[in-house]
C-alpha cells in the first residue's frame, strides 16, 4: 500500500505504508541520532509529530520493552527511508514492524528522508499530512492548510498520570515531587539510582497539593511543547519559585522560563538529536548533549532578571541550554539530562540533590533525633 | 584556549615507506597536518623517508627531510633544526615507536623537545602490552584474560594456564605483524618464537582468544580542556579473529541499540581520559560477545590510524587536522568546522547514509601461502563506498577493489553458476560450507552460494560468526537477482523488459549496469540506454557531517538512486581526474601523488577539478585537494553517471595507474574526450603488434620475441629466438603471472598453467636478456618537445621487476654514448607517439646495446621519486601540457643535472607471507619504497637500505652461497667484506671458490649434513648478513628454507649479486663515516642549476 506525506508548502513524498492505515497532521519535525528509534518514538515530548529519522536504516536490533519511555508511542507518523526486515540483538523481544502494528503506527517506509531534511531544514518546521488513503494532493494539500490556521497541540492531559503515584527510594535520601508532563522512564531511573523518593504528581496539581506533598524538591519534567496545558502550568511554577527547589527539565524548563515572565521562541528547526555542543559561557569546557526541543527561551525577556545565571548555552546559536538561580532556587535545562551509561547519573541530577539538600537535612531532623546522625554520616 | 605560544617549531613525523598495515592514509593526515600546523603560523619541520607523498612535497612544510626514520637520524635533524615540539601522532605506528626511542634514549630531554598530541607516558599507556592491561583493569573495564611474556617459556606457561585457542599479540608492532592464532602448544612455541622476535620491545601478550565475537571500533578525540568527541562507530563484519585492517567494515555500527551504543561511548570516554590523551584523537577496538552483550577492550591506538582516515572520508570530519590543532593546545570549540562553515568541531557528527569498507589482497602474487585470514593484516589496499542502504553499498563497494567483479556475483564471474547450485553435489555443498566459516578475501561470494544452495540465516551465522543481519542484506540482494531473471532475454540484443520500477529498486540495491545485463542476457550498453530512457539515473547526495542540519560548503559527493539530486554541476570550464582506486602491489601511493598535482595544476589554470577516486586513504579524497569529490568506484557506468551530469572539457586518465587507463577506451567511444596523449597512441604503446612497427620505423631495437597461443608456437617461437625467455599474458599490471623460462620443460609448465591465453590475448614471449642493465626513464613531452625528467639506473639487473629493484640517479655506470642513445629513443618515441604528458621508458643495455623493453605513456611509479630528487613537478607540468600549455610557456626545455646521488630502495611484505620464498623476478612484489639521499653513491645507498629496514652490518659474519654463474663474480664481494673485517661463511661449493683465491672462510654444512648449520646461526643471532642468489630454475629446499629463516629473524637478505656489490659499497661507507649526515630537500633543491 501506498503512502505519502505532503507537507504545508504543498511538497510531497511518497513512498509504501509500513504501519498501519489512515490519515493523520502534524508538526513534520526531524532527528539525526543514529540509534535509539524506539526511544524516541515512546518520548511523550513527541506526541502528535510526524517524526522523521535522517538515519536511513531503521529497526536493525528490533524491540525491547526495556528501551520504552513511555507506555506508548505517541507519534502521529513516522517517516523513514527503510525498515530492517529481520533484527539482530540478543536482546531484542520482537521486531520493529510488530512493534509499528501493535502501536497503530501511521509509517511511511522508502521515503527520501535526505531530500526531506534538507527542505525542513531550508523551509523550517512545519504541519504535514500523512495518508495511505486519499492520494489526491489536493485534498490532502487543504486539508493540512486548514489546520494550519488554527493549529493546537494538547496532549499533556492524556499524557500526564492521572492521579499521584510514589516510587519509594532509600529513606536516608531526598523526596522528589515530579510533576509529570511527560517524564521519561530514562529519567525516572536515574533518579531511581540515586535512591530518590518519587512522587508523580498530574499536570494540573494546585500550588498547595504540591506544597502538601512535602517534598523536598520538585521536578518539573520534560514534555509535548506548545501545549495548551502550560500556560495554566507557568501559573502554578511561578507560585512555587523560591518556596521548593526546582528543577526544569527541557520543556519543563520553558515552564520554569516562562513562570519568571520570560519569553519563548520558536526555532526555524529545532534541536533533535543527541550530538548538540553546550558549553559553559565561562570556559573552553563543554559537553555532547541530547535535545529535544522547538522552543527556545528568548533572553531578551529574562534580562532584568539578575539573580538568574546562565549556566551552558549552545554552542551552534548561542541559546540557553541551562539556567540556574541559587536565591530562586532552581536548576533548569534545555537539553536532555541522559545517562552518560550503565547506570550512571546525569550531574543535573547531582547538583539538583546538593541543592535541595540543606532543606532537607533541616527537615530531617525535625522528624526523628537518630535519623539526624545519620545524616552526618550520609 | 589559545593556541600554545610557547613552542614555534615543530617536527612532524611521517611513517616511511608504504607496507602492508600502513599505508597512504598517513600521507593523508601528514599532509592535513603540515596545512594544520602552518595556517597557526607554525614552523615546521617534516621527516619522512618516503618520497611518494604528498607531504614530501618542498612546499607542504618550511623544511622537508628525506631520511631514514631511525632514532640517529631523526637525532641529526633534531641537533640541527632544534624543534620545541615532536608530533609522533599522524605517522602511524612507525612516528609512534620512533618518538618512544627518541624518549627512551633521552633525546628528546637533551635537546629539550616535548612530544605533543600524544605524550610519551600515553604512548606506553597504550602500546605497552602490560601498562595498558592494568590502566584499563584500574577504571573497570574487562580486558580477555591473558599474560604477557617476555620470553618462550613464559609464554608456555601463561598459555597452558588460558588454555587454546589462543591469541598472541606483540607489542608495539603494527597490522597484527608477528601476532597469531595457536591451537596448539608446538603452534604457540612457533608463534612465540616469531613473536618475540618481531617486537621492537619483545614483549608478546597471549591471550584467551574471544573469535567469533563482533569488533566493534569507536573514534574518540579529547582536548586539553577534557572536552570529549566521538567522530563514529565503525563495525567489523568479520566477527573478532579477522584484523580490522582485512575487515570488511562498516560506519556507522548496524547492530547496536542505542543502550549498547551509549555504553561504547561512556567506555571510549573513560579511555581516551585514562590513557591521556590531551589533545588529538584515539581508535578503541572492542570485542563484544553477540549473545549476552558483555564487551571486552581489545587496543587503543593513540593516534591516528587506517580506521581514523576511513572515519574520517566516512563521516567528513577532518580527523588529522582537527587532531593537530588540538595537540598546540586549542580546544574543540575553538576549532571551525569547515565542512558547515558555521558550526565548531565541537560536535559529534552524524550520517544519513551507509559507509561500507572491503579490502584489496594480493595472494596471486604469494604463491605458496594460504589464502586465509586472521590476526596478521594481509590487505594491500581498501575501497569505501558510500549508499543509502547496506546492500547499495556493498555492491559498490565490491566493484570498488577492482577485481573484476561488477557487485555482489551476478556479474557472469561466478565460480558456481546457478544451475549447479539449483542442484549442488554433496562435495561443492560441502566446499561451499567450508569456505565460508573458513575467512578469505571472497568468502562473501561464498556466502552468497550458500544462500542460494539454502543455508538459512542461522546455518551461515554459525559458520562465519557474521551477524544475520548482514546475511539477510545479502540475502534480499539474492532475492532481488531472482526476480529480475524473469525478465531474460531470449536474444542478447532484444530490448530490456525489465519494468521500470524493478528497474529502479536493482539500482537502488547497488547492482551495476554490467550485472543486469548478465541477468537480462543483454548488454550494459542496452542497459544504461533503457535507463537513461526511464529517467532512472543517480542522484548524488553530500557527505555533510551532520544528516543534512547545516548547509555543507565542502562539495563532498556520493551517488544513490533517490529523488533529487544536490550536486549542483557548475558552468564553469571543468576537468575530472580519475583516480587509481584501491592501492595493489603495482599500483600505489605514487599514482595517488600524481593525480593529486593534476588538481593543483588545474587550481592554477584556473579550471574547476574533479575527482572520482573510492580509495579513502588517500590525499586525492581528501575533501579539499579538489573543486570538487566524487567518492565513488573507477567503472565505465560510474563514471559516465558522472559525466552526464558535469559534462566536463575532458578527463585525465595518465594519472591513475592502470585503473583509469583500462577503461579509457570503452570512456572515449561512450564520447568522455581524453586530455593529453590520445588513446590511440596508449594502444600503439600497449599492442605488441603496433608496438614493434613502430620501433621498426625508428630503427629501435627490442628483445626478440614473439606470440603464441598455445604450447607448440611457444615452443616456435623459444626455439628461434633461444632461451632463456621471459613469458607473460598479454595486458598485465606489475609483471603479473610473468617469468622467466629456461627450457622446455619450464615452458610447458606455464603454457599449461597459462593465464587464459587467446588470439586476442596471446602469451607474450621475450628473449631474456641476461646480466643485462636495466634503465627507467621519465619523460615529459607536448607533442612538439620531449624532455627527459631522469634517467634512473636500476641496481638490480635486468629481470627483476623495475618496481621491485633499487634504482639510482644519476646512473653510476651508464657510459655516455649510451646515455646519448637513450636519451635519442626516448625523444623519437615521444615524438612518434605524439605524446603529451608524461611517458616511462624501460630500457635494458647488454653488451652497450640499448633494447627497448616497454613505453607507458602516462605517469610512472618512479615520477614523484625524480620529482623530488631534480625539484621538478613534473606531474604538474604534465597537466598544464595536457590543458594545451607547451613546454617552452612552463620555461622547462632543459632537464636538470644534479650533483648528489637519489637512491630509491623498494620494501617488500614477505614477513606477512610465511612459506614464500623471499626472492626477486619479474613480478612485482614490494609494497612501497624509500628514498636515500647523499653526495655518494655508497652512502645514499646506505641510506636507501636502512630506511628500507635492510640494516647493512658493519661488523660480524657474513654467509655467502651462490650459484655457479654467480661465484667469479662474488669473489669480490667477498674480499672486500674480508678486508672491512667481517668473518666469511660459506656452503662447501661457494667456499671452495673463495678459499681458491684466499679469502678464508668457514664452511658451514649444507642443512641436511650437519649442525649448527646456517638455520641454527640465524637463530642465534650469529649472522648478520646473507648473500643468497637462487640458482636461476626451481628454487632448492635448502635456499627457500634459509632465506625464509632470514625474513623471520629479520637478517639483511642479499638475493643478487649486484645488490651484493652495492651493499658492500654502502657497509664501506658506514664504517667510513658513522654519524648520518642530513640535509633538507630544500637545501638539496637550491644547489640544482637553474
Ligand atoms: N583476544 C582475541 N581474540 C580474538 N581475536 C583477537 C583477539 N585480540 C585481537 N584479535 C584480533 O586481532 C586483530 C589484531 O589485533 P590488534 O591488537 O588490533 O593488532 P594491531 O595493533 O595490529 O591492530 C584484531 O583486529 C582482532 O580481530
Ligand atoms: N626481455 C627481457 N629481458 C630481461 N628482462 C626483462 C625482459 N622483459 C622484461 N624484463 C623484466 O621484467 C620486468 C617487467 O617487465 P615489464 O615489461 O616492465 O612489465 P610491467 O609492464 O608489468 O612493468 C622489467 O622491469 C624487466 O626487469
Ligand atoms: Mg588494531
Ligand atoms: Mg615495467
Amino acid at each position: 500500500m501506498k503512502a505519502i506525506l505532503i507537507l504545508e508548502n504543498g511538497s510531497c513524498y511518497e513512498g509504501i505504508s509500513i504501519g498501519t492505515a489512515g490519515e493523520k497532521i502534524g508538526e513534520v519535525v526531524l532527528d539525526t541520532a543514529v540509534v535509539g528509534y524506539q526511544e524516541m518514538m515512546t518520548d511523550p515530548a513527541n506526541a502528535g509529530k510526524i517524526l522523521v529519522l535522517t538515519y536511513p536504516l531503521i529497526g536493525n536490533y528490533g524491540i525491547a520493552s526495556k528501551f520504552n519511555e513511555s507506555g506508548k508511542c505517541w507519534l502521529n507518523a513516522l517517516v523513514i527511508k527503510e525498515a530492517s526486515r529481520i533484527y539482530s540483538n540478543y536482546q531484542a523481544e520482537g521486531s520493529f514492524d510488530d512493534f509499528l502494528k501493535k502501536e497503530d503506527v501511521l509509517s511511511i517506509g522508502g521515503a527520501d528522508t535526505r531530500t526531506l531534511a534538507v527542505e525542513i531544514r531550508d523551509g523550517g518546521e512545519m504541519l504535514g499530512i500523512v495518508s495511505t488513503q486519499s492520494t489526491r494532493k489536493e485534498d490532502l494539500l487543504k486539508k493540512v492548510k486548514a489546520a494550519a490556521v488554527s493549529y493546537k497541540k494538547d496532549y499533556i492531559k492524556d499524557i500526564s498520570i492521572k492521579k499521584p503515584m510514589k516510587i519509594a527510594g532509600s529513606s536516608s535520601c531526598a523526596d522528589i515531587a515530579v510533576l509529570d508532563l511527560g517524564m521519561p522512564n530514562s529519567f525516572i531511573k536515574q533518579l531511581k539510582t540515586l535512591g530518590c523518593n518519587l512522587t508523580l504528581l498530574p499536570y494540573n496539581t494546585s500550588t498547595e497539593d504540591i506544597l502538601k506533598t512535602g517534598a523536598d524538591g520538585l521536578i518539573i519534567s520534560s514534555g509535548p511543547e506548545n501545549d495548551i496545558a502550560l500556560p495554566q502550568i507557568s501559573q502554578t511554577v511561578k507560585t512555587l519559585i523560591g518556596k521548593i527547589p526546582m528543577l526544569g527539565i527541557s520543556t519543563g524548563h520553558e515552564v520554569i522560563a516562562m513562570a519568571l515572565g520570560a519569553k519563548l521562541k520558536r526555532l526555524k528547526i529545532g534541536h533533535h538529536g543527541v550530538n548538540y555542543p553546550a558549553k559553559s559561557p565561562t570556559s573552553f569546557k563543554g559537553e555532547i548533549t541530547a535535545q529535544n526541543h522547538s522552543f527556545i527561551v528568548d533572553e531578551a525577556s529574562l534580562k532584568d532578571r539578575e539573580e538568574i545565571a546562565i549556566t551552558l548555552r549552545n554552542l551552534n546559536d548561542d541559546s540557553v541550554e541551562e539556567m540556574e538561580s541559587k536565591s530562586l532556587k532552581f536548576i533548569s535545562c534545555q537539553y536532555y539530562p541522559v545517562s552518560p551509561g550503565f547506570d550512571e547519573v546525569n550531574s543535573i541530577f547531582t547538583r539538583f540533590l546538593k541543592l535541595i539538600k540543606p532543606r532537607f537535612a533541616v527537615k530531617k531532623r525535625v522528624v526523628s533525633k537518630n535519623s539526624e546522625v545519620e545524616h552526618a554520616k550520609a | 584556549m589559545p593556541k600554545r605560544k610557547d613552542i614555534h617549531k615543530i617536527l612532524i613525523i611521517g611513517s616511511g615507506p608504504i607496507i602492508i598495515g600502513q599505508a597512504c592514509e598517513f600521507d593523508y593526515s601528514g599532509s592535513q597536518a603540515c596545512k594544520a600546523l602552518r595556517e597557526e603560523g607554525y614552523f615546521t619541520i617534516l621527516v619522512n623517508s618516503n618520497p611518494a607523498t604528498i607531504m614530501t612535497d618542498p612546499n607542504m612544510a618550511d623544511v622537508t627531510y628525506i631520511e631514514p626514520l631511525t632514532v640517529e637520524a631523526v637525532t641529526e635533524i633534531i641537533k640541527k633544526e632544534r624543534p620545541d615540539a615532536i608530533l609522533p601522532t599522524l605517522g602511524g605506528q612507525t612516528g609512534l615507536n620512533l618518538a618512544f626511542f627518541l624518549m627512551k634514549k633521552g633525546i628528546l630531554k637533551k635537546y629539550d623537545v616535548e612530544s605533543i598530541g600524544a605524550g610519551v607516558s600515553a604512548i606506553s599507556r597504550a602500546e605497552d602490552r602490560e601498562l595498558f592491561k592494568k590502566a584499563m583493569q584500574e577504571i573497570g573495564i574487562g580486558v580477555p584474560k591473558s599474560g604477557i611474556a617476555r620470553n618462550i617459556e613464559e609464554g608456555i606457561k601463561i598459555g597452558l594456564d588460558i588454555g587454546f585457542p589462543l591469541i598472541l599479540r606483540p607489542a608495539y608492532t603494527l597490522g597484527g605483524s608477528g601476532g597469531s592464532i595457536a591451537y596448539n602448544r608446538e603452534e604457540l612455541e612457533a608463534s612465540l618464537a616469531n613473536g618475540l622476535e618481531i617486537s621492537p620491545v619483545h614483549q608478546i601478550l597471549v591471550e584467551r582468544s574471544v573469535m567469533g565475537w563482533k569488533e566493534i571500533e569507536f573514534e574518540v578525540m579529547r582536548d586539553c580542556v577534557d572536552n570529549v568527541i566521538m567522530i563514529t562507530s565503525m563495525e567489523n563484519v568479520d566477527p573478532m579473529g579477522i584484523h580490522t585492517g582485512d575487515s570488511i567494515v562498516v560506519a556507522p555500527s548496524q547492530t547496536l541499540t542505542a543502550e549498547e551504543y551509549t555504553k561504547f561511548v561512556n567506555l571510549s570516554k573513560k579511555i581516551i581520559r585514562k590513557i591521556g590523551i590531551t589533545g588529538g584523537g584515539a581508535n578503541i577496538q572492542f570485542a563484544q560477545n553477540p549473545d549476552n552483550g558483555e564487551i571486552v577492550i581489545i587496543e587503543v591506538n593513540p593516534r591516528l590510524s587506517r580506521s581514523s582516515a576511513l572515519a574520517s572520508k566516512a563521516t567528513g570530519f577532518p580527523i588529522a587536522r582537527v587532531a593537530t590543532k588540538l595537540a598546540i593546545g586549542l580546544t574543540l570549540p575553538e576549532v571551525l568546522n569547515e565542512v558547515t562553515g558555521m558550526t565548531t568541531s565541537f560536535f559529534e557528527p552524524t550520517v544519513d547514509y551507509c559507509v561500507f569498507k572491503i579490502c584489496r589482497f594480493t595472494f596471486e602474487k604469494f604463491p605458496g601461502t594460504a589464502r586465509v585470514l586472521n590476526t596478521s593484516m594481509k590487505a594491500v589496499g581498501e575501497a569505501m563506498s558510500i549508499g543509502r542502504t547496506f546492500r547499495e553499498a556493498l555492491q559498490k563497494g565490491i566493484r570498488s577493489i577492482e577485481t573484476r567483479r561488477f557487485g555482489f556475483g551476478s556479474d557472469g564471474r561466478d565460480k558456481f553458476d546457478d544451475s549447479s547450485l539449483k542442484a549442488p553435489s554433496e562435495e561443492m555443498i560441502g566446499e561451499i560450507k567450508e569456505r565460508i566459516r573458513v575467512p578469505s578475501d571472497d568468502r562473501l561470494f561464498y556466502i552468497r552460494y550458500g544462500i542460494k544452495i539454502g543455508l538459512t540465516n542461522n546455518e551461515i551465522y554459525e559458520l562465519s560468526k557474521i551477524d544475520r543481519w548482514f546475511i539477510d542484506n545479502l540475502r534480499e540482494i539474492v532475492e532481488l537477482e531472482e526476480e529480475v531473471k524473469k525478465y531474460r532475454n531470449v536474444k542478447k540484443d532484444d530490448e530490456v523488459k525489465l519494468p521500470e520500477e524493478l528497474l529502479l529498486k536493482t539500482k537502488s540495491f547497488g547492482f551495476s549496469d554490467v550485472q543486469l545485463a548478465f541477468l537480462l542476457n543483454s548488454t550494459e550498453n542496452n542497459v544504461r540506454t533503457t535507463r537513461k530512457n526511464s529517467k532512472i539515473t543517480p542522484s548524488y547526495k553530500l557527505v555533510d557531517t551532520c544528516g543534512g542540519e547545516f548547509k555543507a560548503k565542502r562539495p563532498y559527493y556520493y551517488s544513490t538512486y533517490e529523488t533529487k539530486d544536490e550536486s549542483k554541476p557548475s558552468n564553469k570550464k571543468k576537468v575530472l581526474i580519475l583516480g587509481g582506486g584501491p592501492n595493489r602491489i603495482g599500483q600505489g601511493i605514487e599514482f595517488d601523488y600524481c593525480c593529486c598535482h593534476a588538481s593543483y595544476a588545474l587550481k592554477e589554470e584556473g579550471i574547476e577539478s574533479i575527482m572520482i577516486n573510492c580509495n579513502p586513504e588517500t590525499v586525492s579524497t581528501d575533501y579539499d585537494t579538489s573543486d570538487k569529490l566524487y567518492f565513488e568506484p573507477l567503472t565505465v557506468e560510474d563514471v559516465m553517471n558522472i559525466v552526464d551530469i558535469e559534462n566536463p572539457i575532458g578527463a585525465i586518465v595518465q594519472f591513475g595507474g592502470q585503473t583509469p587507463l583500462n577503461i579509457s577506451g570503452a570512456l572515449s567511444k561512450a564520447g568522455l574526450n581524453i586530455l593529453g596523449t590520445s588513446p590511440d597512441s596508449i594502444d600503439i604503446a600497449e599492442d605488441r603488434k603496433r608496438f614493434q612497427q613502430m620501433l621498426k620505423k625508428l630503427k629501435l631495437k627490442q628483445p626478440e620475441n614473439g606470440t603464441a597461443t598455445s604450447y607448440e608456437e611457444a615452443q616456435k617461437v623459444a626455439e628461434r629466438i633461444g632461451y632463456p625467455v621471459v613469458v607473460r599474458p598479454s595486458f598485465v599490471l606489475g609483471g603479473r603471472a610473468m617469468e622467466i623460462v629456461y627450457d622446455e620443460k619450464g615452458l610447458a609448465d606455464y603454457m599449461a598453467k597459462a593465464v587464459e591465453a587467446s588470439p586476442e590475448r596471446p602469451i607474450l614471449i621475450d628473449k631474456f636478456l641476461e646480466d643485462a642493465i636495466e634503465v627507467d626513464v621519465d619523460a615529459i613531452a607536448d607533442g612538439e618537445t620531449c624532455v627527459i625528467g631522469g634517467i634512473l639506473e636500476h641496481i638490480e639487473e635486468a629481470g627483476i621487476h623495475s618496481g621491485d629493484s633499487a634504482m639510482v640517479l644519476p646512473p653510476h655506470t651508464l657510459g655516455k654514448d649510451t646515455i646519448e642513445t637513450i636519451k635519442k629513443n626516448t625523444y623519437a618515441m615521444a615524438m612518434e607517439l605524439k605524446v603529451k604528458g608524461l611517458m616511462n621508458v624501460q630500457y635494458a643495455v647488454k653488451n652497450n646495446i640499448v633494447y627497448i623493453l616497454e613505453v607507458n605513456p602516462r605517469a610512472s611509479r618512479t615520477i614523484p621519486f625524480v620529482s623530488k630528487a631534480v625539484g621538478v613537478q613534473l606531474a604538474k607540468l604534465a597537466t598544464k601540457i595536457m590543458l594545451g600549455k607547451t613546454l617552452k610557456e612552463l620555461g622547462f626545455t632543459k632537464e636538470k643535472t644534479i650533483n648528489f646521488v637519489a637512491v630509491k630502495e623498494s620494501v617488500f611484505p614477505f614477513i606477512r607471507f610465511p612459506g614464500v620464498d623471499a626472492i626477486l623476478g619479474p613480478e612485482m612484489k614490494s609494497t612501497g619504497e624509500v628514498m636515500g639521499l647523499d653526495t655518494t653513491f655508497g652512502a645514499a645507498y646506505a641510506k636507501s637500505q636502512i630506511a628500507a629496514g635492510q640494516n647493512l652490518p658493519t661488523k660480524g659474519s657474513v654467509f655467502i652461497s651462490v650459484k655457479n654463474q654467480d661465484k667469479r663474480n662474488m669473489l669480490f664481494v667477498a674480499k672486500k667484506l674480508a678486508d672491512l673485517g667481517f668473518r666469511i661463511m660459506a656452503t662447501s661449493g661457494t667456499a671452495d671458490a673463495l678459499k681458491s683465491s684466499d679469502i678464508d672462510v668457514q664452511v658451514l654444512p649444507k642443512l641436511h649434513e650437519g649442525r649448527p648449520n646456517i638455520l641454527d646461526l640465524i637463530k642465534d643471532n650469529k649472522v648478520s648478513m646473507i648473500i643468497n642468489t637462487p640458482s636461476g630454475k626451481a628454487t632448492k629446499e635448502d635456499e627457500l628454507k634459509i632465506r625464509s629463516h632470514a625474513i623471520l629473524y629479520n637478517v639483511p637478505l642479499i638475493t643478487t649479486v649486484s645488490g651484493a656489490q652495492a651493499s658492500v659499497n654502502g657497509i664501506e661507507n658506514l664504517i667510513k663515516n658513522k654519524a648520518v649526515s642530513v640535509k633538507s630537500l630544500q637545501e638539496y633543491h637550491e644547489n640544482i642549476k637553474k
